[in-house]
Formats: structure tokens, C-alpha cells, sequence
């Protein structure tokens, strides 16, 4: 009787051990990354950047452009989706990949609203001690703007979302567009999961 | 007569069993038809380091293209192919490197997802980051299912 109950104690044990998972560090857009059926996840954001920046790479756009590096005023990237990420996420991570390898400058004290608001002043205030009255401001060559947005659909218990992460080049000298590329992600499922 | 009505109960269980394999390993498997015989031209020759066995028998990288953009970068194209009776996933990641053979750091690095259906085949594809990258390394795993 004593024999049996340690026995079961013992596989109670076991079987707990089993059921909880530690937590424990991955790889930043690992596979094994939990996967949300019905929200935008890391590896999404990280997989569209790569597709975006594999995408201005193969078409050479930004080597088209007056100056070398092209100068880049980031836009507005809207979030259309029920999911609440910061934007940021994904444009960052192209930023910092085309400034470092010296493919792109970033406009940073560009317009009414820029990035860098100190730094545009600062920039002022040398033009006027030099006497210019003409606005000194950087001529940027390209504008990117874009769009996250989202179709939902359910069969039964099973959910399935598609993220589109859309982003546009605009020449600012024409007024044209000059790239445009979307990148899709579809998730199918009836709960979020750890991935593999 | 207990004996015959066990052994009529076994053949219809056997039958029952093999119509469901064959409508399980029939169900979303493709059927490919190309044109091409021979390796296209920008193919090259790859090896790989296999650790994972059966990720080596159903699925398989048939053939490696590397091939210079439009824009400048080098783009590398494999076909991979679902040799299996399931649909499968799989996560890759494309590393690229100088000619040195130093790892470029990059944010095109990452690793995606994607699956294919039985006897289908899929192209994965990377471009490199920058014009400074000579060749590639490409890591392939399995989901479990």
C-alpha cells in the first residue's frame, strides 16, 4: 500500500515537472517564439523587415537618388490591425541596417514636425549667424510611408488572420513612387502556441 | 463460426485501415509538372552538414542559384522539395558572408517560416545586404508535425 502510494506520488511528480515550462531565453525571432493566432508577433515584424530591406536591395532604388547615400525622411507607417505594436519596431530595424551599411542617410530635422527638433534648431541658428535667410535644412530624396493592415476570418473554432505590411518609396523630386512592396503573414489556428 | 466471424471482422479492419492511408497520403499532396530537364544556369554546387535525418529524406534542397540583382546585391534561390507523405513546416535562415568568408550582420538574418504540401516543392529565397557579400549559408529545421 505504502509501496503504491510513493509510486503515485512519484509520477504525480514527474507529470507536473513535465506540464510547466521554465522560462528560459530564445533567440529573438526564433521559430520557437510563441505564435498569437490573432495578434502581430516579434518574428512577424522581424520577417517583414527582412522582406523590405531584401526588396530595396534587389531593385537598387536608393542608389538612383541625387545624393550618395540617398537621404530618407521617414513618414507615417499606420497601424491598421486590432494588434498594438509600435511601428518603430519595423522601421528602426530598416533604418538601422541602410545607415550603417551606407546605403541611406535619415533625415532626422526635416519639416514642421522633424524627428530631431534640437537639431533642426541648431541648424537654423548656424544659418542665421552666417547671415543666410534661406531655410538650410537637408534636401531629402525619398519619403517612406506605409500601412499594416489586416483580414480576419473564422471557420468554426478555427481563426485565421493575414497581416500585410505595406511600404512606399516616394521620389521626392518627381513626386512619384519609386518602390513599393508588400509583404504578407498568415496565421491559422484556434489558440496561440509556442512554435518549434 | 466465432473463429470465421473474428477473421471477417479482421479483413474489414484491414480494409477500412489501408482506404484511410490512402485517402490520408492522397489528401493535399501535389502532383508537379516542369519543363526544365537540366540545372539552370546560375545553379551551383552546395553541400550540407546533415544532423537531422529525417529532415534529409523528405525534405530536400534540389537545387542552389545564385544570381546578381538588378540593384547590385547577390540573390541565392533553393528549390526545396517535400518528399514525404505529410505537409510540412519548416523554419530557414540565410546568413551571408564576404569574401573572406567573415558573417555580414544583418537584419535580412532572420529566420522565416514557411511549409509544403506532400510531393510539392517550394523556392526559398535571400538577397544579400550589401554588394560586399560573396556567398551564403543556409540553416534549415523542422517542425515536429
Amino acid at each position: 500500500m505504502r509501496t503504491t502510494t510513493i509510486a503515485a506520488s512519484l509520477s504525480l511528480a514527474v507529470l507536473a515537472l513535465a506540464a510547466c515550462e521554465r522560462a528560459r531565453y530564445v533567440e529573438t525571432g526564433s521559430p520557437e517564439g510563441i505564435i498569437s493566432v490573432n495578434d502581430v508577433d516579434f518574428q512577424d515584424i522581424l520577417k517583414a523587415s527582412s522582406g523590405m530591406l531584401e526588396s530595396l536591395g534587389e531593385t537598387g532604388v536608393l542608389k538612383t537618388a541625387k545624393h550618395k547615400p540617398a537621404q530618407l525622411i521617414i513618414g507615417d507607417v499606420v497601424n491598421d490591425t486590432s494588434s498594438r505594436f509600435d511601428v518603430g519596431e519595423l522601421t528602426y530595424r530598416m533604418r538601422e541596417q541602410l545607415v550603417n551599411s551606407g546605403q541611406a542617410a535619415v533625415v532626422t530635422t526635416f519639416g514642421n514636425t522633424p524627428e530631431d527638433k534640437q537639431a533642426q534648431e541648431v541648424l537654423r541658428r548656424e544659418k542665421f549667424l552666417k547671415g543666410e535667410t534661406a531655410e538650410p535644412l537637408p534636401d531629402p530624396d525619398f519619403s517612406l510611408t506605409g500601412k499594416i493592415t489586416q483580414v480576419k476570418r473564422t471557420a468554426g473554432d478555427t481563426k485565421q488572420a493575414t497581416y500585410t505590411f505595406r511600404l512606399t518609396l516616394t521620389n521626392l523630386r518627381t513626386g512619384m513612387e519609386a518602390w513599393t512592396k508588400t509583404v504578407d503573414m498568415t496565421k491559422l489556428g484556434n489558440r496561440n502556441a509556442v512554435g518549434f | 463460426m466465432k473463429h470465421a466471424r473474428t477473421a471477417s471482422l479482421f479483413v474489414l479492419s484491414a480494409i477500412v485501415a489501408s482506404a484511410s492511408l490512402l485517402a490520408a497520403s492522397g489528401c493535399g499532396t501535389v502532383n508537379t509538372t516542369s519543363t526544365r530537364t537540366a540545372p539552370a544556369d546560375s545553379a551551383i554546387d552546395a553541400k550540407t552538414r546533415v544532423n537531422d535525418l529525417f529532415q534529409e529524406i523528405f525534405l530536400s534542397a534540389k537545387e542552389v542559384r545564385m544570381n546578381r540583382t538588378k540593384g547590385g546585391p547577390m540573390e541565392v534561390q533553393v528549390d526545396v522539395e517535400n518528399n514525404g507523405f505529410s505537409y510540412r513546416t519548416f523554419a530557414y535562415r540565410f546568413d551571408w558572408v564576404d569574401a573572406s568568408g567573415n558573417v555580414l550582420q544583418s537584419q535580412t538574418s532572420v529566420w522565416k517560416s514557411t511549409n509544403v504540401p506532400s510531393g510539392g516543392s517550394t523556392v526559398i529565397r535571400s538577397v544579400a545586404p550589401t554588394d560586399a557579400a560573396a556567398d551564403f549559408r543556409l540553416q534549415i529545421r523542422r517542425a515536429d508535425t
